[in-house]
């Protein structure tokens, strides 16, 4: 599948992608981990964050999703300033986030964690049953666990179903956190197709992903964040033949 | 065998009171891990509120069972959006200070409001209107009257009302996934805060419904009783494993008989160690409650 | 006040110290007899409250019913006398020890249990304590016990409100030594390292539950020694003075001043046992008015009113006897130190760990690699006791672990670091060494209050060592610095220094390497060589290629929790499989692409 071109939507005079992010500093107690990360994302894109453990990967999507206050920095999405929203707030305007480590809710059933995924629709309960059913519809492992508790569900089912549940929303920036961790490589290889699949229906991507080489293959972007400062950004092609990226991340 | 279901019918009527309290301790605890001290003085400030307003309708010529009817509502309004105060002014300011801070206002909170309540009720007994009478039936020399029952099955009744609130709505089940994880909670939408204010309304409100059946069925309160209801129902909560809502109320019912056979077989006076006894011998062997806690921990 | 210079600090602290004494020396003299009445009662809260600071302070453990041993300390001293004629001073020795038996019986039963659910046990207890002594004949029931005889001294009656007041003092002076010494015992640092993180501690080998009861132990001595004051006070007592409230009103004595901070507890003290006497011209209204008060207090200073400091003074010693280097190591080169079998670990539906067996020698560094959530850390969860095993067997040194508590596979030579570093961060950084070093420690408690020649000759050689092992990760100038507060790279450092305290045969590292710079990684390698070198067998979890085909003997590899391959990291660079699964393979994700997705989720 090749990468399609970037849609780039104008905003006044000013060409801003989808995601617009400005020089954040965030700091847990006295020690600052993201020292100015800028990054932005177009609208139809997909652009993964790339880096080692520790790197401070996590952090900025969690800034970006409103789960950790940020010291400095500008977030946009949309044209939508959501530097300070809180976390459910960012969520309705338009960023759906898919945590590192899933993070289903393993004592509810498969469905009612779907349904949740539709909690800011609950006054249109017609609407949120017609998003499960086009969840099921994609996922149709997740139809027949539906009654079985989240908690039971094999590795990769329980990826299927924070996906699945973040795209409840309808989101316009679908926000990954290593959904390949943990799953058995025919299982990393489906996630991306998904992942492709996702885009291909108008949701733009932020991936963070540890395996560097399979997301290099689908974005068209591509980010490399060393200790809480972007250090290498540009097309992903040209950042896979890039050989600090390759020494680094690729294996050589 | 008369004698002990005598006390089994006893037993379940204030044990169906205690596990209506023990659903707010617990509820509260599930979401933000919180021992509200104060709840046991908001079931004692519902029948002083249903008190008063009964009170006051005395005089009307009002029908009975719509009296009893507004003053219900009135109580179990009032106390919920107290439960709402509550948690906005003494808990959600400390929420993410020490642990013990925040268990400190909750004592601070049950001081005022028993302090409070005697200030403008004084110390002694008020007595409750006599609305219940001692009329009721017998089967096989076992007495039960019409009030026990009744009482039993409004709380059962309010407790199943519950747990469809809790299964069956996008509310109560936020609030189960709030319990899980409230960061993931957050990711869906879901504002955390809002759904720990409703917390706290249902759970006071379901206290105050307590308060008021107490006061009728006793017929006389008084500003310390929410400090004894509420042992017995935050006992009841981890007896049946706190944060988990099934688990309370069968605790609740079951500290309501291991009371009742207690002043009858041993006595009144041995009443409480009986039940901390049973308590603390049942965490010993089960750490986390009869019923186990709606807790994942993580590693 | 925060960034005054210590000298000032300290010559400030001196000041104070002196004017309080002063106080209270010339209070007696002065003050009317109702004056030197609530001072009393503000020295017993500030004794109940430095025992009560130990467990809830120090260990961070709830307790709703100190009032307990409050109680049991003064029913001691009253009945001893009553019944038996003893002397006040007789009666101590058995009231102290009634006390920390009870102790032993409050802590026995929670010491596995959460810490919320102390709360309602600990609390049962005071009650049951207090119906007890209510419901009991010889306990005089609700009437209690009178008659009790004031304590004598030399032929002089201790009984003037002055002389009692004078006695409490000397009783609080003792409290405040004890206290002072136990805090900064072995002890005191293993109830605060699990108050900061007990799995972490035991991990690295505190003894989590012993610990916590002699926390009750102590707790209970200092609350018994109060209520033996009490008693001699009175001269009657009555179950009424050892209720829940007063078992709350320590607590809000230890919280409002500031957990773990002794001045705190002696400032919450004056509060709690003047406050309401102050407001007496609120009449009716005082208690809500006390309430109020408490409530908004503890909105404006949730840590308290005077919190607890980190000691920032290390007295560490400049003498340079002694080596890191384990004796013998080299002779036994290449033996069989740890064997793992066929172990599997499962969570739920997931199944993070499926069967994976490999040998680690003595004197090798091995690395183990392979793609987040692979399953490398449940692995040395395993290990270490942290979590147990759902299959498979561990032979370390030939023992079988598995079902081992994590603080007994540490003092049989095994430690380890963690992923997410999980230091004690309200610790300094030599503070954290010394828990980690404390478990191999020879002196005893006893040495340690008493401050005995020995023990601090022991102290002074335990030290030394914490010093050559910051000296040797680099972070000597650090010893002082909260834990917290360090660089990512130096904290991943104290936690290796931390974990090598423990004396261990075989180093787990847990990713040592993430978020450090390049020129860190880079010493990173020297360091791990270094511990080698002591004689310390290295197994470490990493990514960063470049470090683990540096410093690796050898290297196994995971994947979707099971070993996939194994070797000298040349070859493992080589290998067709490893490049698949730990990289991604370009031409398998071009055929599956698209088409099969819908059948493989199905599969």
């Amino acid at each position: 599948m090749k990468p399609q071109a970037p849609k780039r939507q104008p905003y006044g005079t000013l060409e801003l992608g989808l995601l617009n992010v400005q020089d954040l500093h965030v700091a847990y107690g006295k020690v600052e981990v993201l020292h100015g990360v800028s990054l932005e994302v177009a609208e139809g894109e997909i652009v993964a964050l790339l880096g080692s453990n520790g790197a401070g990967k996590t952090t900025t999507l969690r800034t970006l999703s409103g789960l950790v206050r940020l010291r400095q920095g500008r977030i946009v999405l949309g044209g939508e300033d959501i530097t300070r929203l809180p976390a459910h707030k960012v969520v309705a305007s338009g960023l759906g986030h898919v945590p590192e480590g899933r993070r289903i809710f393993g004592p509810l059933s498969v469905e009612e964690n779907l349904r949740l995924g539709g909690y800011l629709l609950r006054h249109d309960l017609a609407e949120v049953e017609k998003r499960v059913h086009a969840s099921y519809a994609l996922f149709p492992r997740l139809a027949e666990r539906r009654h079985q508790l989240a908690g039971t569900l094999s590795g990769g089912e329980q990826q299927m179903l924070a996906i699945a549940r973040a795209l409840m929303l309808e989101p316009r920036l679908l926000v990954l956190d290593e959904p390949s961790m943990g799953l058995a490589p025919k299982l990393v290889f489906a996630i991306f197709a998904i992942i492709q699949q996702i885009r291909a229906k108008g949701t733009s991507v932020l991936l963070v992903e540890q395996n560097a080489r399979q997301a290099l293959r689908i974005a068209d972007r591509a980010y490399v964040l060393e200790s809480g400062r972007i250090a290498l950004s540009g097309p992903a092609s040209a950042l896979a033949a890039d050989p600090r990226v390759r020494a680094a991340y690729l294996g050589g | 065998m008369q004698a002990f279901f005598q006390f089994t019918v006893e037993g379940l009527t204030i044990g169906g009171f205690y596990a209506l309290v023990a659903l707010g301790y617990t509820m509260v605890y599930g979401i933000i891990r919180l021992i509200n001290f104060a709840h046991g003085d908001v079931f004692m400030v519902g029948a002083f509120i249903g008190w008063t307003v009964l009170v006051t309708l005395a005089g009307t010529h009002l029908p009975i069972v719509l009296a009893l009817f507004v003053a219900l509502a009135t109580s179990l309004f009032f106390s919920g959006a107290l439960g709402v105060v509550i948690d906005r002014v003494a808990y959600q300011p400390l929420l993410a200070a020490p642990r013990l801070s925040i268990l400190i206002t909750a004592l601070g909170v049950s001081l005022a409001l028993e302090n409070g309540v005697l200030l403008i009720y004084g110390p002694g007994f008020l007595t409750y209107p006599h609305l219940l009478g001692t009329a009721g039936f017998t089967i096989g020399g076992v007495q039960i009257s019409y009030a026990q029952t009744t009482m039993f099955v409004i709380s059962l009744a309010l407790m199943f009302a519950l747990y469809l609130f809790v299964h069956r709505t996008f509310i109560g089940t936020a609030m189960r996934a709030l319990a899980v994880d409230q960061d993931a909670a957050r990711l869906m939408g879901i504002d955390v805060e809002r759904i720990i204010q409703i917390t706290f309304f249902v759970g006071s409100f379901l206290a105050a419904a307590a308060g008021m059946m107490e006061g009728l069925y006793y017929t006389q309160i008084n500003f310390y009783m929410g400090f004894l209801l509420g042992l017995r129902a935050f006992t009841a909560a981890v007896l049946g494993g706190i944060g988990n809502i099934p688990g309370a109320m069968a605790g609740g019912l079951l500290i309501g008989l291991l009371e009742s056979y207690g002043a009858g077989y041993i006595s009144s006076r041995w009443t409480d160690v009986f039940v901390f006894l049973v308590l603390i011998g049942v965490l010993v062997v089960k750490p986390t409650g009869l019923f186990g806690e709606r807790v994942v921990e993580r590693m | 006040m925060a960034r005054t210079d210590p000298a000032l600090r300290a010559a400030t602290a001196r000041m104070l110290i002196v004017a309080v004494a002063a106080g209270a020396v010339v209070l007696p003299l002065v003050a009317s007899d109702y004056v030197i009445d609530v001072a009393i009662s503000i020295v017993t809260f500030g004794i109940l409250g430095l025992g009560l600071n130990i467990v809830v302070g120090y260990a961070g453990l709830l307790d709703l019913g100190y009032a307990a041993f409050f109680a049991i300390g003064a029913y001691s001293t009253a009945l001893l006398e009553t019944l038996l004629h003893f002397s006040f001073w007789e009666t101590l020795p058995p009231s102290l020890a009634f006390a920390a038996v009870s102790g032993v019986i409050i802590g026995y039963p929670t010491l596995r249990l959460r810490s919320d659910y102390l709360a309602i046990v600990t609390l049962g207890f005071g009650e049951i304590v207090r119906i007890i002594a209510n419901n009991l004949d010889i306990t005089g029931g609700p009437n209690g016990i009178y008659g009790i005889n004031p304590p004598v001294l030399f032929g002089f009656e201790i009984s003037s409100p002055a002389t009692i007041y004078g006695l409490a003092w000397v009783f609080l002076l003792i409290v405040l030594l004890f206290t002072r010494r136990l805090s900064a015992s072995r002890l005191g640092r293993a109830w605060i390292s699990i108050r900061e993180d007990e799995t972490a501690a035991e991990a690295i080998g505190v003894p989590t539950l012993r610990v916590k009861l002699l926390a009750y132990v102590m707790g209970a001595l200092v609350g018994g020694f109060g209520g033996s004051l009490f008693a001699a006070r009175f001269g009657a007592i009555d179950p009424t003075g050892f209720t829940y409230l007063q078992s709350i009103t320590f607590l809000i004595v230890v919280v409002l001043g500031g957990m773990g901070s002794m001045p705190g507890v002696l400032l919450g003290a004056v509060i709690v046992g003047g406050l309401p006497e102050a407001l007496r011209f609120l009449a009716l209204w005082r208690e809500f008015g006390f309430a109020i008060g408490l409530i908004v207090l503890m909105l404006v200073r949730p840590q308290g009113l005077w919190p607890a400091r980190i000691a920032r003074r290390v007295p560490l010693p400049e003498d340079d006897a002694g080596d890191l280097r384990f004796a013998g190591a080299e002779a036994k080169r290449g033996e069989t130190l740890l064997e793992v079998k066929d172990l599997g670990r499962d969570f739920g539906g997931v199944r993070a760990v499926r069967g994976v067996s490999f040998t680690v020698h003595r004197g090798e560094i091995l690395s183990i690699i392979g793609p987040n959530g692979a399953g490398k850390t449940t692995v040395f969860n395993c290990l270490t006791g942290v979590i147990r095993p759902s299959r498979g067997e561990i032979l370390f040194r030939g023992q079988r672990l598995g079902h081992w508590a994590p603080h007994r596979v540490v003092a049989l030579g095994l430690s380890r670091t963690f992923q997410g570093i999980r230091l004690f961060p309200n610790m300094t950084a030599h503070q954290n060494v010394l828990v980690g070093m404390d478990p191999h420690h020879r002196v005893s408690l006893v040495g340690e209050i008493l401050g005995l020649p020995s023990a601090r000759r022991d102290t002074r050689e335990h030290l030394g060592t914490c010093r050559r092992l910051l000296q040797f990760v680099g972070l000597e100038e650090a010893a002082g610095r909260r834990a917290g507060d360090l660089p990512y790279g130096d904290q991943r450092r104290l936690e290796i220094a931390r974990a090598l305290g423990a004396k261990p045969e075989l180093l787990l590292l847990d990713e040592p390497a993430a978020g450090m710079n390049p020129t860190e990684k880079t010493a990173l390698m020297g360091l791990i060589r270094g511990i080698r070198d002591l004689g310390v067998t290295v197994v470490l979890i990493e990514h960063d290629m470049m470090l683990v085909m540096g410093v690796s003997d050898r290297v196994l590899v995971m994947d979707h929790g099971t070993l996939i391959a194994a070797g000298e990291p040349a070859a493992i660079q080589r290998n067709e499989r490893v490049i698949d699964a730990y990289l991604g393979n370009d031409t398998e994700a071009d055929e599956t692409a698209g088409a099969e997705e819908a059948a493989l989720w199905d599969s």
